[in-house]
């Protein structure tokens, strides 16, 4: 029982990396409609960007997470009005736009790989006192990346919920003809969605960093088909479900790894993504699917 | 032998090669619109399973510890090399390409690949893990008995009448009804199933033979190089052979002969001498996986076709066909 709790414990601390990731991938996706295959090294680049504020720049972490989640935040913003909305303007193909993300992720790993080398590289950070809250064990710092994660979801929803370009956002999501009739200013609601899509990259990338500790330029590579695992558990487009989805992963993930060989946490994202997709591909918080 | 025409063997084994696994994903994406982001895992497969076909038992020693070693003799390797990535494909195609949009299925595919690496990494018992197999024996080289620079030309013999054997096997496929409906899929897959074709079943024997010139593909480059291991099939290799499809033009098998030149061959030779500072080994590796990266997203923006692009027949209203070529802009229809 304590093993089960401790499991959870940690099952906290993947699900907040996860869920300010999977927020994020799908946000943009619900706006946009694609996948963008190169979100992984949204993350690589914030975990760098931070790695340059903090190591290189001697910043505390926590200014540097954010100054690197602003960046990254922007360079989301670049790649949408650079790379992709040319492709949107000539109507270019689903199939054409998904292969030009994965080009841009092949480019941008290797960029990341050129610039700051193959090997890998590590924060210095302090953990922070240990905190015993039952059998859960947590750092100062993993505290810290919970109220994070909790603060950033709940600022997502408040926007969803509450604000002009939220409800934009979510009528796009749902009807992209309907909301372009009514009058919703397109091109304004998807650049945000780039820039939020960015900027939980960013940190995501950042939080991530300090959790596995030492990292390379695959990090985000790595990362990005649990991210996925979360994103379709939840329905693909859809930000509520993919906080769940990232609660699901991430718990499921992290409680199996008291029980079985923790190198093999991926599998079990994995067959979790595998079950949802052959029974419920529409997700498994949603009550009817769009896809 | 000189040097020079070891070396000009070596590069003409691997573009036979590179036109198979060329041949397969052009099935795959040219022609059927199926967004495989992780060829180079069926290509894996193949290669692994030929490799323990064909090796002596394995004693967990020196030459590492493995599956099967059946010691099989060629040409019987690379069947079940393709025999084994075609139930891969066949286990993913179960659940990538049921009723969903195609960007699941490169989720699916995305996912496969991560989760192949790094178990076949992790297991040892399967395929020796991150050391890999070496020592897989050289095609009827008991036979021959020559030594590697002789044997270089009975191997590209074997390559040249392998990649034959698939053009003329792929071209059939391209020109037959069963080609024809590929292409109906990838214009248009509701037209497609309300025509009666059963779109799930087409697309999955699209993935499946592709699939099958990945494993044979595959198959082959173990039994040339008599060594394979998980840093042989990362992300980058799956997408020398897209950056290839797309250069040479993609649906077009003729134009994938000239894109297995340009990319794999000029490409990877011309940037071999890049150079390789001490303090980032992997400098001259990154150059290569951005150009790579950036010859995608150029060839997708400007011409997505190819440079030989695919022949498209368009039908008069009398009902003659008429020869024509079609914009690359149309692979799928918004």
């Amino acid at each position: 029982m304590s093993l089960l709790l401790m499991g959870v414990g940690f099952g906290l601390i993947t699900a907040s990396v996860l869920a300010l990731a999977s927020v994020g991938l799908t946000l943009q996706f619900g706006v946009t409609n694609f996948v963008n295959f190169a979100y992984g090294e949204f993350l690589t680049i914030g975990a760098y960007l931070a790695y340059f504020f903090s190591t290189v720049a001697n910043l505390n972490i926590w200014l540097s997470m954010l100054l690197a989640a602003l960046l990254t935040a922007g360079f989301s913003w670049l790649v949408n009005r650079v790379v992709i909305q040319p492709f949107l303007k000539r109507r270019a193909p689903l199939l054409i736009l998904l292969v030009v993300t994965i080009g841009l992720s092949l480019f941008l790993e290797n960029g990341v790989q050129a610039i700051a080398g193959p090997s890998f590289q590590q924060y210095v950070t302090v953990p922070g006192a240990i905190v015993n809250i039952g059998p859960m064990i947590f750092t100062g710092q993993q505290l810290v990346i919970i109220a994070i994660a909790i603060v950033l979801m709940t600022g997502v929803h408040l926007l969803l919920k509450y604000t002009r370009i939220g409800k934009a956002m979510r009528s796009m999501s749902d009807d992209p003809d309907l909301a372009r009739i009514s009058g919703v200013p397109i091109q304004r609601v998807t650049d945000l969605a780039w820039v939020i899509s960015g900027f939980l990259a960013g940190l995501a990338g950042v939080v991530l960093a300090i959790n596995v500790t030492s990292f390379t330029p695959a990090l985000g590579s790595q990362f990005l088909f649990i991210i996925f695992a979360a994103v379709i558990v939840g329905g693909i487009g859809r930000p509520y479900g993919a906080m769940l989805g990232a609660l699901l992963i991430g718990l499921v993930t992290e409680v199996s790894a008291m029980y079985i060989d923790s190198a093999y946490k991926t599998v079990v994202a994995f067959a979790i993504l595998v079950i949802v997709l052959l029974f419920r591909p529409q997700g498994i918080f949603t009550s009817r699917g769009r896809v | 032998m000189s040097s020079l025409v070891f070396y000009l063997l070596t590069v003409a084994i691997f573009f036979c090669i590179y036109c198979i696994y060329g041949w397969g994903l052009n099935l795959q994406f040219g022609l059927t619109g199926i967004l495989d982001f992780t060829y180079i895992t069926f290509v894996a497969i193949g290669a692994y399973f030929a490799g323990v076909a064909a090796l002596q038992p394995g004693n967990g020693g020196i030459g590492g510890q493995y599956i099967l070693g059946w010691h099989l003799p060629f040409p019987i390797p690379p069947i079940i090399g393709g025999i084994a990535a075609a139930v891969l494909a066949i286990l993913v195609g179960y659940v990538g390409l049921k009723r969903l949009r195609s960007d699941y299925l490169a989720i699916v595919t995305v996912s496969v690949g991560q989760i192949v690496w790094t178990l076949i990494g992790n297991i040892t018992p399967l395929f020796n893990g991150w050391d890999g197999l070496a020592g897989v024996p050289q095609p009827f080289n008991s036979v021959f008995q020559l030594d590697f620079n002789h044997y270089q030309w009975v191997f590209l013999v074997i390559c040249v009448l392998f990649a034959a054997l698939g053009f003329l096997i792929i071209e059939r496929l391209t020109h037959s009804p069963f080609g024809r409906v590929l292409r109906a899929i990838r214009e248009d897959e509701d037209v497609a199933a309300a025509l009666g074709k059963n779109v799930f079943r087409y697309k999955m024997m699209a993935f499946v033979i592709g699939s099958i010139y990945a494993g044979v593909g595959g198959a082959l480059t173990i039994a040339y190089i008599g060594a394979f291991n998980p840093s042989g099939f990362t992300t980058m290799e799956t997408f020398i052979i897209w950056a290839a499809m797309l250069v040479g033009g993609s649906g077009n098998n003729r134009g994938m002969i000239l894109g297995a030149f340009l990319v794999p061959v000029l490409f990877n030779e011309g940037t071999r001498f890049l150079p390789s500072p001490p303090g980032n080994p992997l400098l001259a590796e990154s150059i290569r996986g951005m150009a790579i990266g950036l010859l995608l997203i150029f060839a997708a923006r400007y011409r997505p076709q190819g440079i030989l692009p695919e022949r498209k027949t368009v039908f008069r209203l009398d009902g003659l066909p008429q020869g024509g070529e079609a914009g690359g802009d149309r692979l799928v229809p918004q």
